[in-house]
């Protein structure tokens, strides 16, 4: 059989687009980019239904509001506001996801130090900058973390996730408002 | 069977390149006869595979600019959560990759189904009985239809099989999926 030609949306929102109103859109990850990632765990040849893709958008998005729902509770009981990296590794934990945890903590650790550096070499064009109280032990850390690569930015080039070619990978460029500080923004903004 | 012929292609090269069963059964027939076990038992080694490439890919990581979920969406379907009120910058990002690793395991076990019914087309019953046997994708049985994709009514199971694949597939899975009706035991025996 010849190589998968699955009836994956040409646009960045496929068929969906056409069928949800644009809030209706916002509460799941585009279909385009689910389909690409479930192509991925599947050998070559293998086919994907687009009611299957739809189901597991819906999943996605459950899975969000699952681990975001737990390690929001987790905050109000410390009297904490702001929801961080290490609060949701401690819900996937709680919720059955131990497998998770591992990888994403080296992930998690290889964001701050990027971050590190980011912020000793004043840029922060791109990322948002750790602005609220809770995050200063991170900045910290950061700096400490920084000092270990003089070099800067290492370039040990692993996967780089997704394709350049994404309309959709706008890390930082829409606000959503005070609780996510803009790329531009470095002041405070406690609620 | 030879239905499941893996490519690899470079494109879509498979995390920690699974054995998709293939191997696993040429070595398990000597020892153990060609039924479930052997399914589950590939698939538990994709999922360790799977797990291990995780794992080293996530320490690679230098571009946290591109991903392959857009953290814009993400960070709005955390925001329906009202009880939310701030989140920090590397909330969305640690939701990328998680949301990279849901998808893939998710479609990973959904596969497992779909090779054990002799389909080719990963649809939505594989994942429906993926969900209901994983325990941690309990949270997702409230939104999972619940006509569809059940083993036990093998008429109903094939009946909503054809109404969930698109036209064209579906005549080209027709051959395929016609011997779904001597499986719905196979599919019984799975959750138990």
């Amino acid at each position: 059989m010849a190589d998968s030609d699955n009836d994956s949306g040409g646009a960045h929102n496929g068929g969906k687009g056409s069928e949800m109103s644009p809030r209706e859109q916002d509460r799941f990850l585009p279909i385009a980019n689910v389909s690409r990632i479930m192509k991925k765990a599947l050998p070559a040849n293998a086919k994907i239904s687009k009611d299957a893709k739809e189901t597991v958008q819906e999943c996605v998005s459950e899975f969000i509001s699952f681990i975001t729902g737990e390690a929001s509770d987790k905050c109000q009981r410390e009297k904490r506001k702001t929801i961080n990296g290490d609060d949701l590794l401690w819900a996937m934990t709680t919720l059955g996801f131990e497998d998770y945890v591992e990888p994403l903590k080296g992930y998690l650790q290889r964001f701050r130090e990027m971050e590190g550096e980011k912020t000793v070499a004043a840029r922060d064009k791109d990322a948002p900058p750790l602005t609220n109280a809770t995050n200063s032990a991170y900045e910290s850390a950061n700096y400490a973390a920084a000092a270990a690569v003089p070099g800067g930015i290492m370039m040990h080039q692993g996967h780089v996730y997704g394709s350049a070619g994404f309309h959709q990978v706008a890390g930082g460029a829409i606000k959503g408002g005070p609780a996510y500080p803009g790329p531009g923004s470095n002041a405070g903004r406690p609620r | 069977m030879d239905q499941n012929k893996q490519g690899e292609a470079a494109e879509g090269g498979n995390i920690g390149h699974p054995a998709h069963g293939k191997n696993q059964e040429e070595q398990s027939n000597p020892m153990i006869a060609p039924t479930n076990p052997p399914k589950k038992k590939s698939l538990e080694e994709q999922l360790n595979d799977f797990w291990a490439a995780q794992r080293e890919e996530a320490k690679m990581t230098t571009n946290f600019k591109t991903h392959s979920l857009p953290l814009s969406r993400i960070k709005k379907i955390i925001k329906t959560d009202k009880d939310v009120k701030m989140i920090s910058a590397e909330t969305p990002v640690v939701f990328a990759k998680a949301c990279e690793m849901f998808i893939k395991e998710l479609t990973i076990r959904a596969w497992a189904n779909t090779e054990a019914r002799k389909g080719k087309i990963l649809s939505q019953r594989d994942l429906v009985s993926a969900i209901s046997q994983t325990a941690s994708f309990d949270f997702l049985d409230d939104i999972m239809p619940k006509d569809a994709g059940l083993p036990r009514t093998s008429i109903a199971s094939t009946e909503n099989a054809y109404l969930n694949m698109p036209p064209q597939q579906n005549v080209a899975g027709l051959p395929y999926d016609a011997p779904t009706m001597a499986f719905p035991n196979l599919n019984h025996h799975a959750p138990n």
